[in-house]
């Protein structure tokens, strides 16, 4: 699994005296360097935001609005060491591409962000909180039809924020 | 032949109009902006006069004068708002400029500093978070959450000059207590530029679609309601409905006023028109945002 540090990404693209992701040019050249980095055989890029202060939406727009419309497809992202701010600056730009990302705080904590309907979204934090799960068993807590839970596992595949394996469902982290 | 334009005494958002109106009078000859007799200019004045000289300059047009306020104490705040550093570059000064000035604890978060690049941009955000965040959340009561929302706004605000503008502006952030409206303290951020401003930058993808309504009121209309941008990419337009959420978050005040038109997100407190039209002109672009202290804090 490829851990990409996003500060050291910022000083080696643009510079080393920056803290903070902004402005589109900055994101534009974050990007490239994080798509440089991604190896052919990694399945799962890990973007640490953990040293980064402050990030606009513009710079989320370029980072992560791009890197998954471009990448999504064929590669999980899971992002770590996300604060409220971050947050604030990535969910318009998730929803505004209909894309979703998993997220991780700095307690560990998963949430999915971005642009999911709401059993898909109540599905994935039954798998964060409890591992993985068979449809039936998500469909019988969550109180949903089984055809809404498959539904909605199936979202959160297509997505590539669940993996499915053996019949179970597991959160990516 | 010399044109005078009056700076209002107290030249700030509400007076910037009539600013303007004297300013786009008709008449030639060499333009003398007289602010001898000034008493107040918030950071929204002190841009939006740095753009009007920018805009006669950058138009070939002879360099304008300016009167200084003969008020020594405002004269004083002009320079420690780091107006009359920039100020050099348009207008012919006259009067008594203050030699040195005083640094150290102030109310100007950010002097007037100039927007021309992206590597401005990270400047102005590098420089002012850490004081921002103490201000925001010790002065103005406000949650730790409010920090980056703010340096996110100011960003956002910044690169619509660098994206659209078509040339360079200016940002300046202030604190202080709004005793006329609120009776408690704010956060003032002012962006100006003498760009092409909304309705020039937008005609090419949008003015087809909005036909006869064409206009600096529809153009803003579009970029800040509808969120449209001059660029194709469908990530585009974000920053303004960006900004909108935060203020509205925290009860902020939003003003973007460009050519004849104004839009304003008025918050309760506030008594301002959401669209202002048939303005009298003016370059560029000019936004206001105001963060108001929360109510039990100010």
């Amino acid at each position: 699994m490829k851990r990409i540090d996003l500060k050291d990404v910022l000083a080696r693209t643009v510079s080393s005296g920056y803290g903070d992701l902004v402005t589109r040019r900055t994101g534009e050249a974050v990007r490239s360097g994080i798509e440089a980095m991604l190896a052919e055989d990694d399945e799962t890029a890990v973007i640490d935001f953990g040293t980064v202060r402050l990030m606009d939406m513009s710079c989320a727009d370029e980072i992560v609005g791009k890197l998954l419309l471009s990448h999504g497809p064929a590669r999980y992202f899971l992002l770590v060491g996300v604060h409220a701010g971050h947050e604030d600056a990535l969910l318009p730009v998730l929803e505004r591409h209909h894309l979703a990302v998993v997220a991780q705080d700095r307690t560990g904590a998963l949430k999915v962000l971005g642009s999911l309907p709401e059993p898909a979204r109540l599905a994935f934090g039954y798998l964060a909180d409890s591992g993985p799960a068979l449809p039936d068993e998500i469909a019988t807590r969550l109180a949903l039809t089984p055809d809404v839970a498959r539904d909605a596992l199936q979202t959160l595949c297509e997505r590539r924020v669940v993996r499915e394996r053996g019949g179970h469902y597991q959160a990516l982290r | 032949m010399t044109r005078v334009v009056e700076v209002p005494t107290q030249f700030d958002d509400r007076t910037f109009d009539q600013f303007a109106r004297s300013y786009a009078a008709d008449g030639g000859g060499r333009v003398l902006f007289d602010a001898h007799a000034a008493q107040w200019a918030s950071p929204y004045g002190l841009v939006g006069l740095l753009a009007a000289g920018q805009a006669i300059t950058e138009g070939g047009g002879e360099q304008p004068l300016l009167t200084l306020p003969q008020d020594r104490d405002v004269a004083h705040y002009w320079a420690r708002a780091g107006f009359l550093r920039h100020a050099e570059q348009f207008f012919e000064l006259h009067g008594k400029a203050p030699r040195s000035v005083a640094r150290g604890e102030s109310d100007v978060l950010l002097e007037i500093t100039s927007v021309k690049g992206a590597d401005d941009v990270h400047d102005v955000v590098g420089h002012i978070q850490d004081r921002a965040a103490s201000i925001l959340t010790r002065e103005l009561g406000l949650e730790a959450a409010a920090t980056m929302g703010f340096g996110m706004a100011l960003s956002e605000a910044c690169q619509n000059i660098v994206e659209h503008a078509g040339t360079g502006g200016w940002v300046a952030v202030q604190t202080y207590t709004w005793r006329r409206k609120l009776g408690r303290r704010v956060v003032v951020i002012a962006v100006a530029d003498a760009g092409v401003g909304f309705r020039r930058s937008l005609e090419a993808t949008q003015a087809k679609r909005f036909g006869d309504r064409w206009s600096d009121a529809a153009a803003l209309e579009a970029a800040l309601i509808q969120g449209v941008s001059r660029f194709r990419d469908p990530g585009r337009g974000q920053g303004l409905a960006g900004i909108r959420r935060y203020l509205n978050r925290w009860a902020g005040k939003l003003a973007v006023r460009s050519g004849t038109a104004r839009m304003t997100m008025v918050p309760p407190w506030d008594d301002d028109v959401p669209l202002a039209d048939q303005l009298p002109p003016f370059p560029g672009t000019q936004v206001l945002m105001i963060v108001p202290a929360h109510a039990e804090t100010g």
